[in-house]
């Protein structure tokens, strides 16, 4: 049988969804091999409420969010965290760093009380993921290569090593280099230093690698000429649930 | 074989003469640094460019490299990929041509690797000579890599009006025969060689204070330096002083599956001995944690351990390590603090 | 002009896998399994005792797996493998009739020849088993060119215990002494408890023509060599095999790495006299 994949939306763009449905020629070999039961962007019906694979988008922002998804987690058996959001908090996480109140009036104006929120949270925070693909968006490669990998039944190859090494081996000019900022030294790679390929820095969307020397990146920042300010707003726009912006 | 003389104007029609028939790759300019790519024409040849960021090793041995091609399902298949074309190098520095022949040999011990040899043979190397380091990170003179005597089959050196072609090997030799108004190197030309070289002498510069023919000896007695300890509070372990070094040459291996599940291919990719999971074995064991143990290899590797292993320098001195290093870990500064009194 | 082709090398890619073909599986443990494979067209594999092979599992990679079974059992090979990896872990799902593909054998391995006329002190920790087990299954196959052999075995529990059947005629033959310790028995237990180093006090052993083979995880070494050296037995004639990252098993990926040694050629069996001056050695 199938194994049944299912797609949910908590607080995101959606963007990443629009990625799965970009990967176009590679799709129909995906649906051949899957069966999509729910797909909020993709098809109306919903035709089962058990999933083999949930793809869970978004951040965990209400309260009514960490009850949803714990009500996904029981009845998935593999729950991917799909996306910056769901991965690290992504640009969600930016509202932790101002108080709660001040962002639902600036959000949602004279009826702000009637809108529940929550710190931003993580999906891992809230239920246990088996897998996570990163990015904002997430790269196709990525994503075939976990999806495939579950398909096969092994554990996908998710790079644990600085953008840098990418970065490197496309022989790009480094962003320092240019005299511009860069996160890609403790940005998890996978992306192929796609930004400093096409003149852009690394905004950290992949979130930090697992050991990253952020000591080291933040002096490298400020002897650069950022202020500790500074510093900590380049980390605080994907990583802002992580330790270094504290 | 006799060196010979090609006249400066003489160079464009030599390396159009290449293009003709063959695929040539050169230093271009990449944004504000430089970068070997194919080339169609001779004004997209760098001639006066400084360093690339990558050597050309890339062409031996690619950052990325399918090397076996496999199908899944009931009765698994797999065949080996080795792909190569010819190709002509054209003004490689000495630094990278002594790298070259380190990998060279690297390559060819027992088991040879046919990827990379393949590659490598179908390959014709002209170098350019250097008349002036780099920059300030090139250390070329203290790893003696300054001067090529041998790995090229061509090496050229620019003596004003005309080029100085000392020949290498005999594919070099066909090639000027074809494509060059060459003529024999004379007796003066010989002389003007000479004092182009005494020049060059002068020019570069020995950073390191000591021979570094005693820099094995030197790192074997410095395993318990608090050296590694200091350089790896600033470390980012971002490993580009390994993936830009022309003597680095450790990899993994990954398999790629295609969406249908069926066909794959497993690649060979760049590794970088100084990224956390680089030791790490299955179960979760890691043998070099430490970023200071990290540091400590990867020196080691470069100016004890393959010299040791394969007669020649992990270390040829094109600096790109240090040029490379955010944060400003120097090879040379290291080597120096090392030495202790031995500086003197 | 155009570049010559000037030869290429024939020697086939490194990196080519033959395919073998499982002919028996089992679980020996909840998390090792046992499996005995047949290459294409029945050859042998003809490896030394301590060599391994490299695993591949297309899609999912390769992995380096000791060899569990004596070069004197010629028509297959044996491995033991612990789930811990993506390739370890499709094995796992793998029974009798599967394919998979195989490059080796890799590694020095031990020196039978050395070892000829000597007495042999096995010492076996866990997973360590398995490589041992080809040592001492051609020593017992040869063994008349071997002195007195003693094989300690330790496990954690009476659950992790590899191979019962041979652990069980080891012990009934009269021409090898075999002591084996838990660290955590159960209730059924009713042999030797506490960490293998313990078992060292039920072993006499004649230094001057002892060789002792130890072979477990890396926090069993030092201790295990620290009683084998008590005893009096030679550096030299104390050996390891070593677990290391491997890429490619000949040389060339880097990963195996310790001081100026490749496990993968130079090792994994190594002297007690070499791996002491190896810094990252255990």
């Amino acid at each position: 049988m199938k194994p049944k994949v299912a797609f949910f939306s908590f607080t995101s763009c959606e963007g990443c969804q629009l990625m799965f449905l970009n990967l176009e020629d590679e799709l129909l070999n995906l649906l051949g091999a899957v069966e999509i039961v729910k797909f909020r962007e993709a098809m109306k019906e919903v035709t089962s409420d058990e999933y083999d694979v949930a793809f869970i988008e978004g951040s965990i922002t209400t309260h009514s969010d960490i009850e949803r998804i714990k009500s996904i987690r029981e009845k998935t058996k593999i729950l991917v965290a799909f996306g910056a959001c769901a991965t690290i908090g992504g640009i969600n996480a930016i509202k932790n760093f101002q108080p709660l109140e001040d962002v639902r009036k600036y959000v949602y104006g004279e009826r702000w009380d009637f809108y529940d929120t929550v710190p931003t949270m993580q999906v891992d925070q809230v239920v246990k993921v088996d897998a996570a693909i990163h990015g904002c968006p997430v790269s196709k490669k990525e994503m075939l290569e976990v999806i495939t990998s579950l398909l096969l039944g092994k554990t996908p190859n998710i790079p644990d090593y600085p953008v840098c090494v990418e970065c490197k081996l496309a022989e790009n000019v480094c962003v320092f280099d240019k005299g511009m900022m860069c996160l890609g030294p403790v940005t998890r790679a996978g992306c192929g230093a796609l930004c400093p390929s096409y003149g852009n820095k690394c905004i950290g969307c992949r979130g930090l690698i697992t050991d990253p020397n952020t000591n080291a990146q933040k002096d490298l920042l400020e002897e650069k000429g950022l202020s500790v300010a500074e510093v900590l707003k380049e980390f605080r726009m994907f990583d802002g649930l992580s330790e270094v912006s504290k | 074989m006799l060196p010979k003389i090609i006249k400066k104007d003489d160079l464009r029609a030599f390396v159009e003469a290449l293009l003709a028939e063959n695929v040539v790759v050169a230093p271009t300019k990449k944004g504000i640094k430089y970068a070997f790519a194919e080339v169609d024409s001779f004004d997209e040849v760098a001639l006066d460019y400084n360093i690339t960021m990558l050597s050309p090793r890339k062409y031996f041995y690619p950052q990325n490299e399918t090397v076996l091609k496999f199908k899944l399902g009931e009765k698994p298949s797999a065949e080996a990929v080795v792909e190569s074309a010819p190709k002509i190098i054209f003004g490689m520095h000495p630094c990278d041509v002594a790298a070259t022949w380190l990998l060279d040999v690297v390559f060819a011990e027992d088991p040879a690797d046919p990827n990379y040899l393949s590659k490598r043979k179908k390959a014709v190397i002209i170098g350019m000579n250097c008349a002036k380091p780099c920059d300030e990170f090139s250390f070329c003179k203290d790893m003696k890599s300054y001067n090529a005597t041998a790995g090229f089959d061509l090496m050229l050196t620019d003596l004003g009006d005309k080029y100085f072609v000392e020949v290498g090997t005999e594919a070099g030799e066909a090639l000027l025969v074809a494509g060059a108004q060459a003529s024999e190197a004379s007796a003066d030309d010989l002389k003007a060689l000479q004092e182009w070289q005494n020049g060059k002498e002068k020019s570069f510069v020995n950073r390191i204070p000591y021979d570094t023919k005693f820099l094995p000896e030197i790192l074997g007695a410095s395993d318990d330096s608090l050296v590694w300890e200091a350089i790896a509070r600033k470390c980012l372990s971002c490993g580009s002083c390994n993936t830009t070094c022309p003597t680095c040459y450790c990899f993994t291996v990954r398999d790629e599956v295609a969406s249908n599940l069926v066909d794959g291919e497993r690649k060979r990719i760049w590794d970088s001995c100084q990224l956390d999971e680089f030791a790490e074995v299955a179960g979760g064991e890691n043998f070099r944690k430490a970023r200071s143990a990290r540091l400590r290899h990867r020196f080691n590797r470069k100016g004890k351990w393959l010299l040791e292993r394969y007669g020649k320098s992990g270390c040829v001195g094109c600096g790109r390590c240090d040029r490379n290093c955010l944060v400003k870990i120097s090879s040379v500064e290291v080597y120096t603090q090392l030495a202790g009194e031995r500086a003197k | 002009m155009t570049v010559k082709e000037k030869n290429t090398p024939q020697a086939g890619s490194i990196f080519q896998p033959t395919i073998g073909k499982i002919v028996a599986a089992k679980m020996l443990t909840a998390k090792e399994k046992y499996f005995r494979v047949v290459l294409e067209g029945g050859k042998p594999l003809g490896q030394k005792p301590g060599q391994f092979v490299e695993i591949s599992v297309f899609g999912a990679g390769e992995a380096p797996i000791s060899i569990c079974s004596s070069p004197t059992q010629e028509d297959s090979f044996e491995m033991c493998v612990r789930n811990v990896g993506s390739v370890t872990n499709l094995m796992h799902q793998m029974e009798a009739g599967a394919t998979l593909g195989m490059r080796g054998p890799y590694g020095n391995g031990f020196d039978m020849e050395a070892m000829k006329g000597h007495d042999v002190l096995f010492v076996a920790g866990g997973l360590g088993l398995a490589p041992a087990r080809g040592v001492i299954k051609y020593v017992l196959d040869k063994r008349r060119d071997y002195g007195d052999v003693t094989i300690l075995y330790g496990a954690r529990n009476p659950s992790e215990l590899l191979f019962k059947e041979d652990l069980s005629e080891w012990e009934a033959r009269p021409d090898c002494a075999f002591h084996i310790t838990v660290d955590r028995p159960d209730d059924a237990w009713k042999g030797n408890k506490g960490v293998i180093t313990t078992l060292f006090r039920h072993v006499k052993v004649d230094p001057s023509k002892t060789y002792a083979v130890i072979i477990g995880p890396p926090v069993m070494y030092k201790y295990a060599i620290l009683e084998a050296l008590s005893m009096g037995i030679p550096e030299s004639r104390i050996l390891c095999s070593l677990e290391r990252r491997m890429k490619c098993g000949v040389g060339k990926c880097g990963h195996c790495q310790i001081g100026n040694v490749y496990v993968c050629k130079e090792g994994p069996v190594f002297s007690y006299a070499q791996i002491k001056r190896l810094r990252e050695g255990i």
